[in-house]
């Protein structure tokens, strides 16, 4: 259990690098397409749609991280007026009912995702970006998140039976 | 009513639209025909975006939509045709091709992705400036545009544009701010976007206009097999309605645009014979060339449309 | 059932499933999820990935991280304090000039940051501290950089107008010029409320204030300058024709990035990597409520809920103001609960239509919107700006930063009703600068 939480997070971690480094190549690109429109009075082909997926896809790359580190913001009123296991029972409760959605949106990425690979389809732009490279991150961040959610509510069991302290 | 079906498009509903007027047309005369039918109207993409209504007809997930074709071109790439400068001319023009052998190929396209055509529409489009007035590619040269699809912006870059991609709600203050010198994009949008305010010249359609986009009513395939004869018979008939009152509009929002524009002080011209040839020229060497090299069936596609009287 | 029927369900639902404390943004895909399954059939959970991969694809949103990690990076530097303690040189002499600084640095602070947690943080973080140690009562200190943040949003750039830009479609670069008056104007009423505050809590300003000289305070003036700097250079790249707001945002992050590096010497990677960080974490929970909002709009209007709602309140006989005031007790509520950018992709498109209807300006409704979405950063349940100042001033209890920050509240209903009363402090500038309409 602990070797699995451990595993997890750590690949969580490192998404989260990849969604860093997306972010970054973001804004230079930005950079750079001012720069070939505004100075060297070129046109720009690829760049904005470079950048838009690259948005997305450390949205969706960086999402376990953020589970991992609380960053998804909730109305904790309820929760933090419970204590002991009635607070347990709501942050489990809470967990299962997120990782359900996290699991629907990831098997319905992998649908969106499947169908662009094996059919073809491409961007509607001069770019002609295959689809499914843009659509991969869906999936897979989110299926990422789906583990992280089970490796959060394994640390909260954890802690509630005299487990691992956090 | 036994069924009711969704219909959704992009545009303002009720305000005149011409798109939602002929969605509207066939709501009200489904609904007069008193066949256990009702469709239900989502205007402004209130339900779908406007590029996932494709998807969404495929799937059978929505029933009827008012949908520029080009939209689906990054899954059936043969799309593009019906977004291709130059290839349509002017709106009698347009009326001939929906009967030729270049729509008949592109209505098998749309069947064999389960969707039917119920009604066909094409609308034209300007080019507009604010430093000076495109007729020739030449006038284009220098000029940061923004394009209304692929095919158009290989066509200007090719004319030596430099294109700046962007929605066109923002194309306004991209012209403001000085982002953009020239926009090319439908009748309807120069005007909801009030971009007289910003430009020196119109080029209008007129009898040569390089810019025209196929907008049909669509159904999905899976709906249609759902409904009686008798339903399907109706939903035809109304289409039908549609697309008359669709070619006595077409021209009527163009001469919108010239007049509002022509209020505001802004100079219209037109593109003469010889620079359409110029212009079909550079599309040869730019937008044709592509298509043809990338889609299947796109040499064949092009010399069809070419070839419409 | 009836759509309104049906959608009184889901909003339930929906509130039971925020109680639990799961993220927000995971309620409002679960909620829709579940809706769409029961009235549509299981197939349509096909549409679920489209539909949430198509609301964040846009290139306008890309300018959201990009601005958050404009504000991030500039309040990793020392800036934020020169920033204040150069405005206290010089305001030192006013009653409660500390306060005023802070106050005024939140506000141009909020003109090179996106986001309202980011401002509270960057000047928070030494001014609260600063005003503590200056024997100024605890409340005021937390409750002034509390309401002083949320200026973030309605002080260009703002992400929350950039998110109802999208969803209006309306000019994200006027919506940003409209946001810049009605941003002063707070600023001043926090200032005005903030001097009868600190007279009523008996503060001594004459014994409090240092003395400075003419000297001392030109010395602080160099270090104020890379702020104008950043600024007039984003506004010359926003309104100069260099590039649209969404390249805008791009260009200022690298700009501050790169002036931090220079001007603080922060060079080393791991302060630059703690920017990205906290900027990719922000940004990544407001992109999943985008996402999942797009799905929980998509449900609604597919039930048909939307449609009702607005034809509901379409029919209302009442007078302009009456819905105008019912609208905004609305958004009140909503934002107790809800973050600006779930609110406002929820409701925008449905009021957007109605406020036209009754001869309202969409851009003069952005701001009266922001504002309100300024009330529910500072107000409990859900208000990130109290749990900033809570993570940044652990010393000063929740209780007292939101008796901190009622007041304030209050001053910005009095900004409402000012511009209510006078329209033309939104609509003058971008009247001016880019033209009448719009
Ligand atoms: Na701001
Ligand atoms: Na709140």
């Amino acid at each position: 259990m602990r070797a699995y939480v451990r595993a997890v997070s750590a690949v969580s971690r490192l998404c989260g690098v990849v969604a860093l480094l997306l972010l970054v190549a973001a804004i230079l690109v930005v950079c750079e397409m001012i720069f070939v429109r505004y100075v060297l009075n070129g046109s720009t082909v690829w760049q904005t749609e470079f950048v838009t997926y690259a948005i997305v896809a450390a949205t969706f790359l960086g999402s376990p991280s953020v589970l991992l580190e609380r960053g998804h913001v909730g109305v904790d009123l309820l929760p933090d007026a419970l204590d002991g296991s009635a607070k347990t029972v709501l942050r489990l409760v809470a967990g299962i009912l997120g990782l359900l959605f996290c699991i629907a949106l990831a098997w319905s990425g992998w649908l969106y995702f499947h169908e662009a690979l094996t059919r073809g389809w491409k961007t509607a732009t001069v770019w002609a970006l295959p689809l499914w490279i843009p659509l991969l991150p869906m999936p897979f961040g989110i299926g990422l998140l789906c583990l992280q959610y089970v490796a959060e509510l394994m640390k909260l069991t954890e802690r509630d039976t005299g487990g691992v302290a956090a | 009513a036994d069924v009711t079906l969704k219909a959704s498009h992009q545009w303002p509903g009720g305000k005149g639209d011409v798109r939602d007027e002929m969605v509207q047309i066939i709501a009200r005369e489904v609904a007069n025909a008193n066949v256990g039918l009702e469709i239900q109207v989502y205007p402004g993409a209130s339900l779908y975006k406007p590029a996932e209504q494709w998807g969404a007809l495929t799937k059978g997930q929505l029933d009827i939509s008012a949908f520029p074709l080009d939209y689906a071109s990054g899954r059936v790439p043969q799309f593009s045709a019906t977004l291709m400068p130059g290839l349509v001319r002017n709106h009698d023009r347009a009326k001939r091709m929906n009967d030729s052998d270049f729509m008949a190929d592109i209505k098998k396209l749309i069947e064999d992705n389960d969707v039917i055509v119920v009604a066909d529409a094409w609308l034209a489009g300007a080019f507009a400036s604010k430093k000076q007035c495109i007729t020739d590619p030449a006038s284009m040269e220098g000029q940061v545009t923004r394009a209304a699809g692929p095919a158009f912006e290989q066509m200007l870059a090719a004319a030596g544009a430099s294109i700046a991609s962007m929605p066109s709600s923002e194309i306004y203050s991209g012209m403001q701010t000085g982002v953009l010198d020239a926009a090319n994009t439908s009748s309807g949008s120069f005007v909801s976007y009030r971009l007289f305010e910003q430009v020196k010249c119109l080029t209008a359609p007129g009898a040569n206009a390089l810019w025209f986009m196929y907008e049909p009513i669509l159904m999905s395939k899976r709906s249609w097999d759902d409904l009686t004869k008798e339903q399907q018979d109706a939903i035809m008939a109304a289409g039908q309605k549609a697309e008359d009152f669709f070619f006595e509009e077409a021209k009527k929002i163009d001469q919108e645009m010239i007049d509002t524009f022509k209020e505001n002080g802004v100079e219209i011209v037109e593109m003469s014979g010889d620079d359409y040839q110029a212009w079909l020229e550079i599309a040869q060497g730019s937008s044709y060339k592509n298509f043809e090299e990338n889609v299947p069936g796109g040499k064949e596609l092009i010399e069809k449309a070419l070839a419409v009287e | 059932m009836s759509p309104l029927g049906m959608g009184g369900i889901v909003l339930v639902v929906l509130l039971v499933l925020l109680s639990t404390g799961m993220p927000i943004a995971f309620a409002l895909g679960l909620v829709s999820i579940a809706a769409l399954i029961l009235t549509e059939g299981f197939d349509s959970i096909e549409i679920v990935g489209e539909t949430f991969f198509g609301g964040l694809a846009s290139f306008a949103l890309v300018s959201i991280p990009m601005f958050i990690v404009m504000g991030a990076a500039i309040a990793s530097s020392p800036a934020g304090k020169d920033l204040y303690e150069a405005l206290d040189r010089w305001l030192n002499r006013v009653p409660g000039g500390l306060v005023l600084s802070n106050i005024g640095a939140c506000s141009i602070f909020a003109a090179l940051s996106g986001s309202s947690p980011a401002t509270c943080a960057a000047i928070g973080k030494m001014g609260i501290p600063e005003m503590v140690q200056r024997g100024y009562p605890k409340s005021i200190a937390a409750g002034s950089i509390a309401a002083g943040g949320t200026l973030g949003i309605l002080i260009p750039p703002s992400v929350t107008m950039i998110v109802y830009g999208i969803a209006t479609e309306t000019s994200i670069g006027r919506l940003f010029i409209a946001g810049l008056l009605p941003g002063l104007l707070l600023t001043v009423l926090f200032m005005i409320w903030t001097i009868i505050a600190c007279k009523y809590a008996g503060y001594s300003f004459e014994k409090m204030a240092t003395r400075y000289s003419f000297r001392e305070r030109f010395q602080a003036l160099p270090r104020v300058l890379p702020f104008l700097l950043i600024i007039v250079g984003i506004l010359y790249v926003l309104y100069g024709g260099v590039a649209t707001p969404s390249e805008a945002a791009g260009a200022g992050a690298l700009f501050c990035i790169v002036l931090v590096a220079v001007i603080y010497r922060i060079w080393k990677p791991g302060p630059l990597l703690s920017v990205f960080r906290s900027s990719l974490k922000e940004s990544v929970m407001i992109m999943m409520i985008i996402g999942a909002s797009e799905l929980f709009a998509f449900t609604l209007s597919s039930l048909f809920v939307t449609q009702s709602i607005a034809g509901w309140i379409g029919d209302l006989d009442v007078n302009r103001w009456v819905l105008m005031g019912l609208i905004n007790v609305f958004l009140l509520v909503a934002g107790f609960f809800l973050p600006p950018v779930a609110v406002i992709l929820m409701t925008a498109p449905i009021l957007l239509p109605i406020i036209t209807q009754a001869g309202f300006d969409p851009y003069w409704f952005a701001v009266i919107l922001t504002i309100n979405m300024e009330i529910g950063l500072i107000t409990p349940p859900v208000g990130l700006n109290l749990y900033v100042i809570n993570g940044i001033a652990p010393d000063i209890s929740l209780q007292t930063i939101l008796r901190g920050s009622l007041p304030y509240v209050l001053c910005m209903v009095l900004g409402i009703v000012i511009l209510s009363i006078f329209p033309d402090i939104v609509t003058w500038l971008p009247n001016l600068l880019m033209g009448p309409g719009g």
